[in-house]
């Protein structure tokens, strides 16, 4: 999946948070978010790419997977499913 | 032709360990078990493992410079614990030098403002219940003490209503992200070198304590870099084990913490049983009062400060500018608060260690711990399925 061209319907920016606030606000975030549309989750904690990725598969959800941006954060993309 | 081919064979086979040791993630699990025998080690080589006494004699300096400390504090550099403490703040730096990890972090500044409460919150509990989640829950327990298990109950307790803050805050208040700065290539990729010679640097002062007579206390240094090291590469978060069940259901470090103590605990069992160190060994725990409101406060400090005594420490190694504020804040207030109790003769009666094997005897102390922390696992992959504790 390109990934880098995706279309996210919410982006929530949780750049300079440290866990558990970036899991807790893509936990929030996600149910607003209407099915088959796209979240995408700035973050900079190391810890989220272990955080993220396991809980963006859960619960119906898929975890599209994240890139790393030049700027010096990660963006992360869960399609609410 | 032989010779370049066994060079170069070194060569690969060095890389590939390189990669496997500092690019990937180590397992958890694989942490829990490196921890319990780092632990025991320290057990034999001196006695119980803590971190929080380390905080203390940094907060005892910070009050001696700004002149109302009285005397003059233990030396950071003699003092076991500050020793060990410090080795695992350097492990951590050398680890995220080594993974080219190592970033100064930037976090908002409501977030700077919840690192100081938090260490606020951990200091006043790692106080009344003798320890930190390490000492006084993780150790405490291990060392066969009533009073890690009545900790551990009131860590949960204390997660549950940080939780329940973190929740009402996200509710609240709103804070937007905060840019970071774009990695430079060229610091990136000097940081393994940089890393390998602090390296170099802690395994000489372990020498050079062994030359002045100390080589406990260089051990104690070199026991607590590999306890940062280990944290750091599996990000080791002894928050996670009372959070998570109540956050995302999630039990895997609930099951993780439970099977580094049933190594740690039996470990001591034996050790304890046969001698070779006191059975009242560590067994200095405020059973129950201070243990119990000890760890409900520290369980919430270390929710809003997103680290424990611990992660506190190995964060800070790796970059986190807002863990330094946690430290500080914890460090005043657990030697502040040590003192005053200490004045009013209050700590007293908060309770006293009270070895499980004088009560229940060695025969039933064994299957009684393990069955004990097996059924922590099975309540949390319970609740893993059916979200019951799950308040969010």
């Amino acid at each position: 999946m390109d990934l880098e061209n995706i279309t996210s319907f919410s982006v929530l920016d949780a750049r300079g948070l440290t866990c558990p606030m970036p899991l807790l606000k893509t936990k929030k975030e996600l149910k607003g978010v209407p099915e088959g549309e796209i979240l995408e989750i700035w973050g900079t904690d190391p810890g989220s790419k272990n955080d993220i990725p396991h809980f963006g598969g859960k619960g119906g959800n898929s975890f599209l997977g994240f890139v790393d941006d030049a700027d010096g954060y990660t963006r992360y993309f869960i399609r609410k499913g | 032709m032989s010779s370049v081919s066994f060079w170069s064979s070194l060569k690969e086979e060095a890389r590939k360990n390189y990669i496997a040791i500092f690019e990937q993630e180590w397992s958890t699990w694989l942490a829990g078990i490196f921890l319990a025998i780092v632990a025991l080690l320290i057990f034999l080589w001196k006695g119980p493992w803590g971190v929080a006494a380390g905080y203390r004699n940094l907060g005892d300096w910070i009050f001696y410079f700004a002149g109302i400390g009285g005397e003059r504090p233990y030396s950071p550099l003699l003092h076991p614990i500050t020793l060990t403490s410090g080795g695992l703040l350097i492990g951590a730096f050398v680890s995220a030098l080594m993974s080219r990890q190592f970033k100064l972090h930037k976090a908002p500044p409501l977030e700077y403002a919840k690192s100081a409460i938090g260490g606020v919150f951990m200091g006043a509990g790692a106080v009344l219940a003798a320890g930190c989640n390490v000492g006084g829950f993780y150790t405490a327990a291990a060392m066969l003490d009533f009073g890690g298990v009545a900790m551990m109950v009131g860590l949960i307790i204390g997660a549950w209503i940080g939780l329940r803050y973190l929740l009402w805050e996200m509710e609240h208040v709103t804070q937007k992200g905060v840019e970071q700065h774009p990695p430079r290539e060229k610091w990136l990729g000097v940081q393994p070198y940089f890393g390998g010679t602090v390296l170099i640097l802690v395994i000489g002062a372990f020498y050079l304590y062994s030359a002045f007579d100390n080589t406990e206390l260089g051990g104690l240094l070199f026991f607590g870099f590999l306890i940062g090291l280990i944290m750091h590469r599996s990000r080791f978060c002894f928050v996670r084990a009372f959070r998570c069940p109540f956050m995302t259901g999630d039990a895997e470090m609930v099951k993780v913490v439970a099977m580094s103590l049933m190594i740690y605990g039996m470990g001591v069992a034996v050790i304890k049983w046969a001698w070779i160190q006191e059975p009242s060994m560590g067994v200095t725990h405020n059973f129950w009062m201070g243990s119990l409101f000890g760890g409900v406060i520290f369980g919430i400090g270390m929710l809003v400060a997103g680290g424990c005594a611990s992660s506190t420490l190995w964060r800070i190694g790796e970059g986190q500018t807002k863990m330094v504020v946690t430290l500080i804040a914890f460090a005043a207030t657990n030697s502040l608060l040590a003192r005053t109790l200490k004045t009013f003769d209050v700590y007293d009666k908060m309770g006293e260690g009270l070895f499980i094997p004088d009560t229940l005897t060695w025969y039933v102390t064994v299957p009684t711990f393990i069955v004990f922390f097996v059924f922590w696992a099975f309540v949390a992959i319970w609740n893993e399925k059916s979200e019951k504790l799950v308040i969010f």
